[in-house]
C-alpha cells in the first residue's frame, strides 16, 4: 500500500524533525555537582530564605498561643478558633501541622548543598568546611524551630536520605534531638574555625558583624548557649543535677567574650536577624501592619502586666511603649468575642527585619544560667541590666531580689525576657512551657456551657503532622 | 526554528498530487420537500449510488446532478430528516423527493474515527449529538451552559455565576484524580484550548495563604470563546471505548464541535437580534437584627457603636446590601447575523457576533464580538479545501468572589457585616467597614476595583481532501489539516489605594497585569479507504494517519504594590514583582482503523489502535497504544411496534496525559535582598512518569420505535483505569511535600439512558419530547499509598479524601467528639450525584412553538462554607434560631455533616415561546426581501428548586476539578436572564 508507505514516512518525518525532549522552562533543576560559586552562593541565599520562610508566621501563631497576640480574621476563624480554644488540627499544613515542613525543607535544602560541596573544584578546602559550618548551623537553627514548637514529642533527626526511596527517619525523642543539635552546632563551630577568614558567598544584612567564618560562629555559639539553657531548663539528660551543666556549658560561652557577642555596654539590638524585602520574589514582612486597620492586635495582658518606674511622672515599660500603642474603638473578634483596643508598632514596616537572636537575649539567657548554677547576684545583675537599659524601669534591689525564692526569680527572668522578646518568636509561650509555667499564661474566656463553649486552653506542643505519623503505618 | 522544522516536514509529507477529472454522461433535476410541511429542503445532498456523484439542493429545494447513462439510484439525505433512496430510470431526467422528519437524528452520520463516520443506525458506541436547533433553544451567555442537560453521561455546571462563563463538562463521572479534568475539544478537526488561566486575583485575596495550593481565583475556561450559534452540532465520545482513536488524550472523552458550512444557492442572509436582561437568580438574605441588644449580645464588642446604629426608639434599620452589590438588571443585548450561499464550486459561511451583557454585581459584565468565515471550495473534480477562520474578542468583568483571607470577597465581607450598617457611599466616600476585620466596604471594592479579562483569539483551519479513487467499488481519500488555535490573554486586576483594606500591608493599592499566550498547532495527515465487492457483500473501511500536536503557553503575571492615587502604572508602584510561567508540550500520534459493515449493513465490526508519545512523559520517545474493539448488529422489527432494535457493546483504551513538569524534580527560587536563592522545590518528579490508563467496555441497546416517532437509547459502562497520575503526600521531614508518580486504580460504573417521543407530527402541530437519565458510582479500588486528602479546608471543615476501597468523591470530616474533645473522623458526604434527569418538549402549533428543558440532578453533597461564614458572623438570613443550632451542632457536637449539605436542583433550564409570522405578515413589516420572520421570548435558569442553602448547588471553589468540586466559599451568585429575540431571513 502507498498509503501506508506515505504515511510512514510522514510519521518518521515528524517525529525526527522535531525534539520531544522539552526542558523544564521554570525552575532550574537540583543543585549538581561541581557547584560554581555562584551556584554556592545562590544555595546559601536559598538557606536564609528557607529558615526565614515560616518564622514570621511562627512569631505569630506561638504569640497568639503564648497571649501576646491576637489575629482578628473573620475569614479564619483557625486564627482563633483552632489556636485558642483548640484542638489544634494536625490534619492541616496551616495551624495544627505548621512550623514543621518549611523546616524540614531547609534542612533538606541543606543536606543538597552537603552532598556536592565537596566536588566544588571551585572552592579550596577551606572555603568548603566553611560553607559546611554554615549549612549545619543554618540546619541546627531549623531544627531548634522544629523542637520550639513541637515540645512533647519526639522528632525525625536522620532526614537525609533519598525522599521517596527510603524509609522515613525514626523518631528520636526531644532529649535525644536536643543533645544532637548542641553537637550539630559543636561540628558547625569546629568547621566554622577551619573555614578561612571569609565565605565564599555574601550573607544578608541581617548578618552585619557576623559575615566572617569566626563572626558567624558567634552566631553558632549564642544558639548553643540558647539551646544549653532550654537544655538546662528541662533539666534534660545529660544537664546534670537540676540541669546545671548545661547552664555551665551556656555561661561558658556567654562569660567568654571571644566566643560570644554578649555586652552588656553595646546595643541590646546587636544581632542577627532575617530580613524583609518587597522587591520581586521577596517577602513582606506579616508581623508589620498598617496600624488603622490592623487585625494583629496585642494581648491586653501585655499592658496590665507592664511595669512602671518609680519616677514621677511614671513612666511605664519602655520596651511596652515603643512596642505597643493604643487605637480606639477596640477591634474585636472571635466568638465568644475578644477585644483589644492595642496594635503592634514592633515592625514599622513590611521590610522590618525580625531578630533570630540578640544581645538582649543573651543576656537574659546569661542571667538564666546563672541562676541556674546558683550566682544569685550575678543574675540580679543581667536582669537590672536589661530592666534599666530596654525598660526604664526602676532596677531590682539586692535585698528583694534575694528575698525571693528560686521559682520567683525564674519568674522575675522571664518577665523580662517576655518583655523584651515581645512578638519576636513566640518566646513566651516557648519559655512558659520549658520552665513549666504553662498556667501563668492567661485564659480569657472560661467554659460556658449554656453557650455550649468548652473554654480556652494553653497548647502544650504542636502535634506532630498526621501525613508524618500515617507515612510510618502501613497500608491498610 | 525546530518547531519550523515540524511544521515543513509535514507539510511536504502532505503534498499529494493532483488527479484528473471524470466524464459525466446526463442530467437529473429534481426538487426535494418536507414531507410534513411541504416546504423546500435546503441542502440536502443528492448522491448517485455506486459512484462518488453528489450534488445539493439550494434555496429553493431543486439540484442538478449528473448522473452516468442508465438506470441510477439516488440516495437523498439531509441532516434532520430521513433518507430516501429513489431509482431514476435511463429515460428519465426529473424527479422529486419527499423527505420524512428524522427528529431524533437516527439516520445522521456519526463519527467513529478522526476521519471516518458511520450512520447513527449502526454506531456501536453511545454517542450523543446535540444539534443547532437544541443548542440556540435559548440564548445563552456562553458555550458551556447550552449544553445542561442535553448529554446523557455528562454533568454540565458552571462554577459560579460570574459573567464570561467557567464551567465544567464532566463525561460519565470521575477518570482521574489529579491528571487534567477536562474532555479534548475538538472544533473541525482540530484540538483547541480549552485552559482557564488565573486572574491573580490572589494578589488581594491571598487566597492561596490558607494552606491550600490550588487557585481560586475562579477563572474562564476558554471554551467560553466560542459563538454558539456558529455550531452546527456537537457530538460527545464519553468513555474510552468511543474516544480510543484519540489516545492519550482522551480518557476524559471528547466533545467534537463541527461549524456551520456554506450551502449552494443565493446569498441567504440570516440577522437575530436580541434584548434582555440578566438578574440575579437567587439571593441569600441577610438577618435582620432587631435591636442594639440583640446586636451587642451578639459578636461585636463596641456597644457604643451599636447603640448609635440601632436606636432604641427605631431598632436595628436594615440595609439590603446583597441587593446594591448584585441587583443589577441593565439592558444586555445580542446581534447575530450570518451570510452564506455558493456555488458547486465554492460555498461560504460568513457570521459576527457582538454581544453586550450586563452583569448583575455592580461593574461586571460580559462583551464579544466575534467574526467567522468558513469557506469550501472544490478544486477539481477530486481536491477540495474546506477553510474556516475565527476571530474572538472577548471581554469579561467578572468582579470578586470565592475564598479568600483578606475579608475582600464580597460574600465573606457581608458574612461580618451587620445589616443596620450602612455601607453606602455619601457624597462619593464610602464608609470604613469597621465591623470587618480587613476594613472592607464590598460596595466600596466592587464599585472602584477592575478586574477584566481581555481575550484576543484567532482560530484558523484549513483542510485539503483528495479522493484519490472513485470507482463504484473502491474509495480512497487523503486529507490533511493544518490548523492553529492562537489567543492572549490579557487579565487587567487593580485594586485602588483607597480602598479600605489596601493599607494594611504597608503598600496601599495592588495592580495586577496578567499576559498570557497560548498556541495550539494541529497537523495531521488521515487516509480512508473504502471497499465494498461486487454484490455489496460487506463495506470496509480503513483508515489511517498521523496527528501532531504542540501547545505552547506563556503565563507572565507582573504585580505591583504601593500605588499612587489614580495612577495603574505598574511602573510606578513601590514594589514590583512578576512571575513567569511556560508550558511546553509536543504529543505525537498514529491511528488505523478498520470499520466492518456486513450482512446487509445490519453487523458492523470495528478494530484500532493508537500509538501516541509526548513530551511530557517520561521517557517522550516512547510509543503508549490504545487499542479498541466494538460491534453491533441492528436487528429490523425483532417484535411487533419495535421498528428496529440494535444491540452494541464497544471496548477501548484511552489515557491522561501527564501534567507539564510531572516529570522533574527541581530546585525552585527566590529572593532575599535582591539575591535569587534556591531552595528545593515542595514536588519529587517522577522521570518515568507515563499516561494513566482507562479501560471502558460499554453495552447497550439502541430501539427505534413507532415507526421512527420514539426512540430509546440505553447504555451501561464500565471504566477501570490504572496508573493513576497520584501525587501522594511524603511525610514532611523529607523536607519534600509530594510526589507524582503512577500507581492505584479507580473504577467507574454508571448505566445512562436518553429517550424521545414524538407522540404529534403533524403539518399543523408537533410535539417533541425527549429525556436523559444518568447514574454512576467511582471507587478507589486499589491505593498502593496511604489515604490523603485532596481539595478542602481541613478534615474540621470536610474535606475530599482518596481512600481505597471508597468512593472517590468522598467527603469526610468530623462525626462528633470523644471523650476528650477530639474530633472522631467520618465520612460526611459525597459528591457524586445520585443520579440525573432533564426532561425537554417542544411543543408546536401553526405559528407557535413552547420549548422548554428542565435539568434534575439528585444528590451530590456540597461543602457550603458560605453559610458557614454567614453563622460565624451570625449573619444568615435564619440564624434565629436555626444558624444557632447550626453553629452548635458544628462547634460543640463537631458534626462537619452540618455545612455538607444535599446538592440536589432542579432547574427550569431553558423556556421559549416563538412566534412565526405568517408570510403575509413578514412581507408588510419587513418588505417582499424578508423570507421569514421570528420573534421570540426566552428565559435562562428561571425557576430553581433546591434545599441547598448556599447561593447556587452549581458552585466549584476550585475551578473544574472532578474530584474536588461542589466546594462553595462566597461564590459569585447565579443569574437567570429574559430575551426577547427576533430572527430574520433574507
Amino acid at each position: 500500500m502507498k498509503t501506508t508507505y506515505r504515511l510512514l514516512a510522514l510519521a518518521l518525518l515528524v517525529s525526527g524533525a522535531c525534539s520531544f525532549d522539552i526542558t523544564n522552562p521554570n525552575t532550574p533543576p537540583l543543585l549538581g555537582a561541581n557547584p560554581t560559586r555562584e551556584q554556592v552562593q545562590e544555595a546559601v541565599s536559598g538557606l536564609l530564605l528557607g529558615a526565614r520562610a515560616d518564622y514570621a508566621d511562627w512569631a505569630l501563631e506561638a504569640g497568639i498561643v503564648g497571649r501576646e497576640a491576637y489575629r482578628f480574621d473573620a475569614s479564619d476563624p483557625r486564627w482563633i478558633d483552632e489556636l485558642l480554644t483548640g484542638p489544634l488540627d494536625p490534619g492541616n499544613i496551616r495551624f495544627g501541622g505548621d512550623h514543621w515542613f518549611e523546616q524540614y525543607r531547609n534542612i533538606r535544602t541543606g543536606h543538597n548543598i552537603l552532598k556536592v560541596i565537596g566536588t566544588a573544584t571551585a572552592l579550596t578546602a577551606q572555603e568548603q568546611d566553611a560553607v559546611r559550618g554554615f549549612v549545619k548551623t543554618v540546619q541546627a537553627l531549623d531544627f531548634i524551630a522544629v523542637l520550639d514548637a513541637h515540645g512533647q514529642d519526639s522528632i525525625p533527626i536522620a532526614v537525609s536520605g533519598d525522599p521517596v526511596k527510603d524509609p522515613p527517619a525514626p523518631f528520636e525523642t526531644n532529649t535525644v534531638a536536643w543533645a544532637y543539635v548542641s553537637a550539630l552546632l559543636d561540628t558547625a563551630e569546629n568547621l566554622l574555625r577551619t573555614g578561612g577568614s571569609a565565605f565564599p558567598f555574601q550573607l544578608t544584612s541581617g548578618f552585619g558583624g557576623f559575615s566572617t567564618p569566626a563572626t558567624f560562629a558567634k552566631f553558632n555559639r549564642a544558639l548553643k548557649s540558647r539551646v544549653e539553657v532550654y537544655r538546662g531548663s528541662m533539666l534534660l539528660f545529660g544537664c546534670g543535677v537540676d540541669g546545671t551543666t548545661c547552664f555551665g556549658r551556656a555561661l561558658t560561652i556567654l562569660e567568654d567574650p571571644d566566643s560570644s557577642f554578649l555586652s552588656t555596654t553595646a546595643p541590646l539590638s546587636r544581632g542577627v536577624y532575617h530580613v524583609y524585602g518587597t522587591g520581586s520574589g521577596d517577602l513582606a514582612n506579616p508581623l508589620f501592619q498598617d496600624t488603622a486597620t490592623s487585625i494583629q492586635l496585642v494581648h491586653p495582658s501585655i499592658f496590665t502586666d507592664a511595669e512602671s518606674s518609680s519616677a514621677i511622672p511614671r513612666q511605664i515599660d519602655r520596651r511596652f511603649a515603643t512596642k505597643v500603642a493604643r487605637t480606639a474603638p477596640p477591634r474585636s473578634g472571635g466568638d465568644p468575642p475578644l477585644a483589644s483596643d492595642l496594635v503592634w508598632i514592633r515592625y514599622l514596616s513590611p521590610i522590618d527585619p525580625v531578630p533570630i537572636i540578640r544581645n538582649e537575649e543573651l543576656i537574659l539567657l546569661r542571667a538564666e544560667a546563672r541562676l541556674g548554677t546558683g550566682n544569685l547576684s550575678g543574675a540580679l545583675d543581667d536582669v537590672n541590666v536589661v530592666r534599666q537599659t530596654s525598660g526604664g524601669l526602676d532596677p531590682i534591689a539586692l535585698a528583694t531580689w534575694t528575698a525571693l525564692t528560686p521559682d520567683e526569680q525564674l519568674n522575675r527572668v522571664l518577665k523580662e525576657r517576655r518583655y523584651s522578646l515581645l512578638f519576636e518568636g513566640g518566646h513566651r509561650w516557648i519559655d512558659a512551657r520549658r520552665t513549666n509555667r504553662l498556667a501563668q499564661i492567661p485564659i480569657d474566656r472560661p467554659p460556658d456551657p449554656a453557650a455550649n463553649f468548652p473554654g480556652d486552653v494553653v497548647h502544650k506542643t504542636w502535634p506532630i503532622p498526621t501525613d508524618e505519623v500515617l507515612a510510618r503505618k502501613p497500608l491498610p | 526554528m525546530r518547531t519550523r522544522s515540524c511544521l515543513v516536514s509535514v507539510a511536504l509529507a502532505l503534498s499529494f498530487g493532483a488527479a484528473s477529472a471524470n466524464a459525466q454522461q446526463r442530467q437529473i433535476t429534481g426538487r426535494v420537500t418536507s414531507a410534513t410541511t411541504g416546504d423546500a429542503v435546503v441542502g440536502a445532498s443528492v448522491a448517485v449510488v455506486g459512484t462518488a456523484i453528489v450534488a445539493a439542493t439550494g434555496n429553493d429545494g431543486r439540484f442538478t446532478v449528473a448522473a452516468p447513462e442508465g438506470d441510477v439510484t439516488l440516495v437523498v439525505r439531509r441532516i434532520g430528516f430521513k433518507r430516501k433512496s429513489v431509482s431514476v430510470p435511463a429515460a428519465q431526467s426529473s424527479v422529486d423527493v419527499a423527505l420524512e422528519l428524522d427528529v431524533f437524528n437516527l439516520e445522521a452520520v456519526v463519527v467513529t474515527g478522526l476521519a471516518t463516520g458511520i450512520e447513527q443506525r449502526n454506531v456501536a458506541n453511545a454517542v450523543s449529538t446535540v444539534g443547532a436547533e437544541q443548542l440556540t433553544r435559548a440564548p445563552t451567555p456562553t458555550i458551556e451552559s447550552a449544553l445542561q442537560g442535553k448529554i446523557p453521561g455528562a454533568l454540565v455546571q458552571m462554577n459560579s455565576g460570574a459573567p464570561g462563563g467557567g464551567g465544567q463538562i464532566t463525561l460519565r463521572g470521575v477518570s482521574t484524580i489529579i491528571g487534567s479534568v477536562d474532555p479534548l475539544i475538538v472544533l473541525d478537526g482540530i484540538v483547541i484550548s480549552n485552559l482557564a488561566i488565573n486572574n491573580n486575583a490572589n494578589a488581594i485575596t491571598e487566597s492561596r495563604v490558607g494552606g491550600n495550593p490550588s487557585p481560586q481565583d475562579n477563572p474562564v475556561n476558554r471554551i467560553a470563546d466560542l459563538n454558539p450559534a456558529d455550531i452546527d452540532r456537537i457530538e460527545v465520545l464519553k468513555g474510552a471505548s468511543a474516544a480510543a482513536i484519540y489516545g492519550s488524550k482522551a480518557s476524559n472523552g471528547v466533545v467534537i464541535i463541527t461549524t456551520q458550512r456554506g450551502r449552494i444557492g443565493a446569498p441567504r442572509f440570516h440577522l437575530t437580534q436580541r434584548l434582555g436582561t440578566y438578574a440575579l437568580a437567587h439571593k441569600l438574605g441577610f438577618r435582620n437584627w432587631r435591636d442594639s441588644t440583640e446586636a451587642v449580645t451578639g459578636i461585636w464588642a463596641d456597644s457604643a457603636l451599636i447603640g448609635q446604629l440601632c436606636p432604641a426608639s427605631s431598632g436595628c434599620p436594615f440595609f439590603d446590601h446583597e441587593k446594591e452589590l448584585f441587583g443589577r438588571h441593565d439592558l444586555s443585548e445580542e446581534t447575530f447575523a450570518s451570510l452564506t450561499g455558493g456555488t458547486e464550486q465554492t460555498t461560504y459561511y460568513v457570521s459576527g457576533l457582538v454581544k453586550d451583557e450586563a452583569g448583575i454585581a455592580i461593574n461586571t459584565g460580559y462583551q464579544k464580538q466575534a467574526l467567522r468565515l468558513n469557506m469550501d471550495q472544490r478544486v477539481s473534480d477530486r481536491i477540495s479545501a474546506a477553510l474556516g477562520a475565527n476571530l474572538i474578542h472577548s471581554l469579561a468583568r467578572r468582579g470578586l468572589s470565592n475564598n479568600d483571607n483578606t475579608n475582600v470577597s464580597p460574600y465573606i465581607a457581608l458574612a461580618f457585616t451587620p445589616t443596620f450598617f450602612d455601607l453606602r457611599s455619601s457624597g462619593g466616600a464610602f464608609p470604613k467597614n469597621v465591623f470587618n476585620s480587613g476594613s472592607s466596604n464590598p460596595l466600596q471594592t466592587l464599585t472602584l476595583m477592575d478586574n477584566t479579562e481581555d481575550v484576543w483569539r484567532y482560530l484558523g483551519t484549513a483542510n485539503v481532501a483528495w479522493n484519490a479513487v472513485t470507482t463504484s467499488r473502491n474509495r480512497l481519500r487523503f486529507n490533511a489539516i493544518g490548523a492553529s488555535d492562537f489567543f492572549q490573554q490579557r487579565n487587567d486586576f487593580y485594586s485602588p489605594p483607597e480602598l479600605w483594606f489596601e493599607p494594611l500591608d504597608g503598600l496601599p493599592g495592588t495592580v495586577v497585569l496578567g499576559k498570557s499566550e497560548n498556541r495550539n498547532l494541529n497537523l495531521s495527515g488521515n487516509a480512508v479507504f473504502t471497499h465494498s465487492p461486487e454484490g455489496e457483500a460487506y463495506r470496509a473501511t480503513t483508515s489511517a494517519g498521523v496527528q501532531f500536536e504542540e501547545r505552547k503557553l506563556n503565563v507572565l503575571l507582573l504585580t505591583g504594590r504601593g500605588l499612587l492615587a489614580g495612577q495603574r502604572n505598574i511602573d510606578l508602584a513601590a514594589s514590583q514583582t512578576s512571575e513567569q510561567t511556560i508550558e511546553h508540550t509536543r504529543d505525537l500520534g498514529a491511528y488505523a482503523q478498520e470499520e466492518l459493515l456486513l450482512l446487509n449493513e445490519r453487523l458492523l465490526l470495528t478494530v484500532g489502535a493508537r500509538a501516541d508519545r509526548s513530551s511530557n512523559n517520561g521517557d517522550p520517545d516512547k510509543f503508549f497504544f490504545y487499542p479498541k474493539a466494538a460491534a453491533s448488529y441492528r436487528l429490523v422489527q425483532p417484535i411487533s411496534g419495535v421498528d428496529e432494535l440494535k444491540l452494541r457493546a464497544a471496548w477501548g483504551q484511552t489515557g491522561n496525559l501527564p501534567l507539564f513538569g510531572a516529570k522533574f524534580t527541581t530546585d525552585t527560587t527566590s529572593t532575599i535582598e535582591g539575591r535569587v536563592g534556591r531552595i528545593v522545590s515542595k514536588v519529587v518528579g517522577d522521570p518515568n512518569i507515563k499516561p494513566e490508563r482507562q479501560t471502558e467496555i460499554e453495552a447497550g441497546f439502541d430501539a427505534t420505535l413507532a415507526n421512527g416517532r420514539a426512540t430509546l437509547n440505553v447504555t451501561a459502562f464500565q471504566k477501570n483505569v490504572k496508573d493513576l497520575l497520584l501525587e501522594r503526600t511524603l511525610p514532611p521531614s523529607v523536607g519534600f511535600e509530594t510526589q507524582i508518580f503512577n500507581a492505584g486504580r479507580l473504577r467507574n460504573r454508571g448505566i445512562e439512558i436518553g429517550a424521545g417521543w414524538t407522540p404529534i407530527q403533524t403539518a399543523q402541530a408537533s410535539l417533541i419530547l425527549r429525556g436523559t437519565f444518568f447514574a454512576n458510582r467511582t471507587k478507589i479500588t486499589e491505593l498502593p499509598v496511604p489515604t490523603f486528602q485532596t481539595l478542602g479546608f481541613g478534615t474540621a471543615l470536610g474535606t475530599f479524601q482518596i481512600e481505597q476501597g471508597k468512593s472517590a468523591t468522598q467527603i469526610v470530616g468530623s462525626v462528633g467528639k470523644d471523650g476528650a474533645g477530639n474530633a472522631i473522623e467520618g465520612v460526611v458526604g459525597d459528591a457524586n450525584p445520585d443520579f440525573q434527569v432533564s426532561f425537554s418538549s417542544d411543543i408546536q402549533y401553526r405559528q407557535w412553538s413552547l420549548g422548554m428543558l428542565w435539568d434534575w440532578k439528585q444528590g451530590g453533597d456540597i461543602i457550603n462554607l458560605t453559610t458557614f461564614l454567614f453563622d460565624a458572623g451570625r449573619n444568615a438570613v435564619d440564624f434565629v434560631p436555626d444558624g444557632q443550632a447550626r453553629r452548635t451542632a458544628f462547634r460543640t457536637n463537631g458534626l462537619t455533616r452540618t455545612y455538607v449539605q444535599d446538592g440536589s436542583y432542579l432547574k427550569l433550564r431553558e423556556v421559549t415561546l416563538a412566534y412565526e409570522l405568517p408570510e403575509a405578515a413578514t412581507r408588510r413589516l419587513f418588505g417582499s426581501k424578508i423570507q421569514r420572520a421570528r420573534v421570540s421570548v426566552s428565559g435562562r435558569n428561571l425557576l430553581r428548586f433546591t434545599g441547598y442553602l448556599g447561593a447556587d448547588p452549581e458552585v466549584s471553589n476550585f475551578g473544574d476539578q472532578q474530584i474536588g468540586r461542589n466546594i462553595d466559599v462566597a461564590a459569585f451568585p447565579p443569574w437567570r436572564s429574559v430575551f426577547f429575540s427576533i430572527d430574520l431571513d433574507f
